[in-house]
């Protein structure tokens, strides 16, 4: 856990000394299981900063809403680090005009997972090392923090900033690949049916509020490729054909750059999972051309860049 | 499958490089292959291929150049790391891989097109139609779709 007055004292002298216009952080919000994500902008402000498992929000979300021309601190944890350079790739942002802070981070925790298990109306939430203890109408329980963890988090890859200005705490111990990639081989070793029928089942749940799209800080598009109607990319309706659209070409659209934070799972208030659809491209980028997202702030994704070092890969006939 | 497969063909127009296989793509196409002609394989959006699966496509062939001969020197370099990405990923969520063929074409191949054709298409009514990936259905056929 990060020092909260460590972090307070940071983010004051920077706002102080000029170097930022803007922090970015959270603050608490109407429940203990939602801090909400704030902008402050003066010292005063800062008292009201907070940094805990349960702030679910990718930040870096933010960088791309604000305007360009002010200078932001932010505070990044692992996947919020590689989402920042990924926009810094993408031209997004200046490198200069960002100031950040990392935070090593042990994991986001579900707070649909609390609720599953402690109940509603919860009115306190402490979160330690390796526990968390729920206040709840119906008592005060303890919980394994690794079993409330969203899944992404348990199988995370990089928890520790990659290039962050300055390190608040420790730095943490990495995940395995073997675990990262777990969930897409598992789902790849089912047979096609299954496969179809999973993705069918959530995907038809979908009420296209695009809360996924929102959440995430690579969907910076002025007009998505839904919204565009002339002429009309895909289906834009809440029908079964579209559906399907919105969720094959969203997730494809984040092919080498998704830093599978899970926002997008986060966000989604029908629970659909979702991350196994970018985590099946964030798998065959590591896989085929060697490429993980955001881990420095040159490196453009792979369909950006175009080698005839794979030209082996074609086939006349369609390899027959 | 009683009627003839569907399919959609994609065209690089530069890929074709005898007149006469272009001439014959250009007017005597069977009924069931529908042409789609782009300026080169780079131009093919992955959601052109959905979009034709969801239109009720059995199957979609993309012709285009091999590498070092694209007439915009690395258009169906950008294309074929897209495009195979996407139908890999359809494959993940449960589309089968072999009703997207692709076909590079040398300069110097003649009658290749036709050829191809005709065996996707004796190979998709072989695999019969798919219920895989919903299609759009009109409204006036009792659908939601507009």
């Amino acid at each position: 856990m990060p020092d909260i007055n460590a972090l307070k004292l940071e983010a004051k002298r920077i706002l102080r000394e000029g170097i930022v216009d803007v922090v970015v952080g959270f603050k608490p919000g109407d429940s203990p299981l939602h801090p909400q994500p704030a902008f402050f902008r003066n010292e005063d402000e800062v008292e009201e900063l907070i940094h805990n498992g349960l702030c679910k929000n990718n930040l870096a979300n933010y960088l791309t809403r604000l305007p360009k021309q002010e200078k932001v601190g932010i505070l990044v944890r692992g996947c919020e680090n590689r989402s920042v350079n990924s926009l810094i790739v993408e031209s997004q942002k200046e490198r200069d005009d960002l100031y950040l802070i990392g935070i090593p981070c042990e994991g986001i925790i579900d707070w649909r997972r609390i609720v599953e298990q402690a109940g509603e109306h919860i009115s306190m939430v402490e979160d330690n090392e390796s526990e968390v203890t729920v206040h709840a109408p119906t008592g005060v329980n303890s919980y394994n923090r690794f079993d409330l963890l969203h899944e992404s988090c348990q199988r995370c890859l990089h928890r520790n900033p990659v290039s962050a200005d300055t390190l608040i705490g420790d730095p943490v111990a990495n995940g395995s690949l073997e675990l990262a990639t777990q969930k897409v081989k598992n789902f790849e070793s089912q047979d096609i049916e299954a496969r179809y029928a999973f993705f069918q089942k959530e995907a038809e749940r979908c009420i296209r509020c695009y809360a996924c799209r929102e959440a995430c800080p690579s969907c910076y598009c002025t007009e998505c490729f839904v919204d565009h109607n002339t002429p009309r990319w895909t289906e834009s309706g809440a029908t079964p054909a579209g559906m399907q659209g919105w969720h094959i070409v969203r997730a494809f659209h984040q092919s080498g750059r998704c830093t599978s934070c899970g926002a997008c799972e986060r966000a989604c208030p029908m629970d659909i999972k979702m991350t196994y659809l970018t985590e099946k491209l964030n798998h065959d980028m590591r896989e085929k051309y060697n490429f993980e997202c955001g881990m420095d702030a040159e490196t453009k994704p792979p369909f950006q860049t175009v080698t005839l070092d794979d030209k082996n890969r074609f086939f006349v006939g369609g390899g027959k | 499958m009683t009627a003839k497969a569907k399919i959609a063909l994609f065209q690089c127009r530069w890929c074709l490089f005898s007149p006469a296989d272009q001439e014959w793509v250009d007017t005597q196409l069977p009924e069931n292959i529908h042409l789609t002609k782009t300026p080169c394989t780079g131009k093919i959006n992955p959601l052109y291929l959905l979009n034709a699966i969801q239109g009720g496509a059995d199957g979609i062939m993309i012709s285009g150049c091999l590498p070092e001969q694209c007439h915009f020197k690395t258009g169906n370099l950008a294309a074929r790391r897209q495009l195979e990405e996407f139908n890999d990923f359809l494959h993940y969520i449960g589309y089968e891989k072999e009703r997207v063929h692709f076909l590079w074409l040398d300069l110097q191949d003649r009658g290749i097109i036709q050829k191809e054709l005709a065996a996707f298409e004796a190979e998709l009514e072989a695999m019969g139609s798919t219920q895989h990936l919903a299609t759009r259905v009109m409204r006036a056929e009792g659908g939601e779709n507009a």
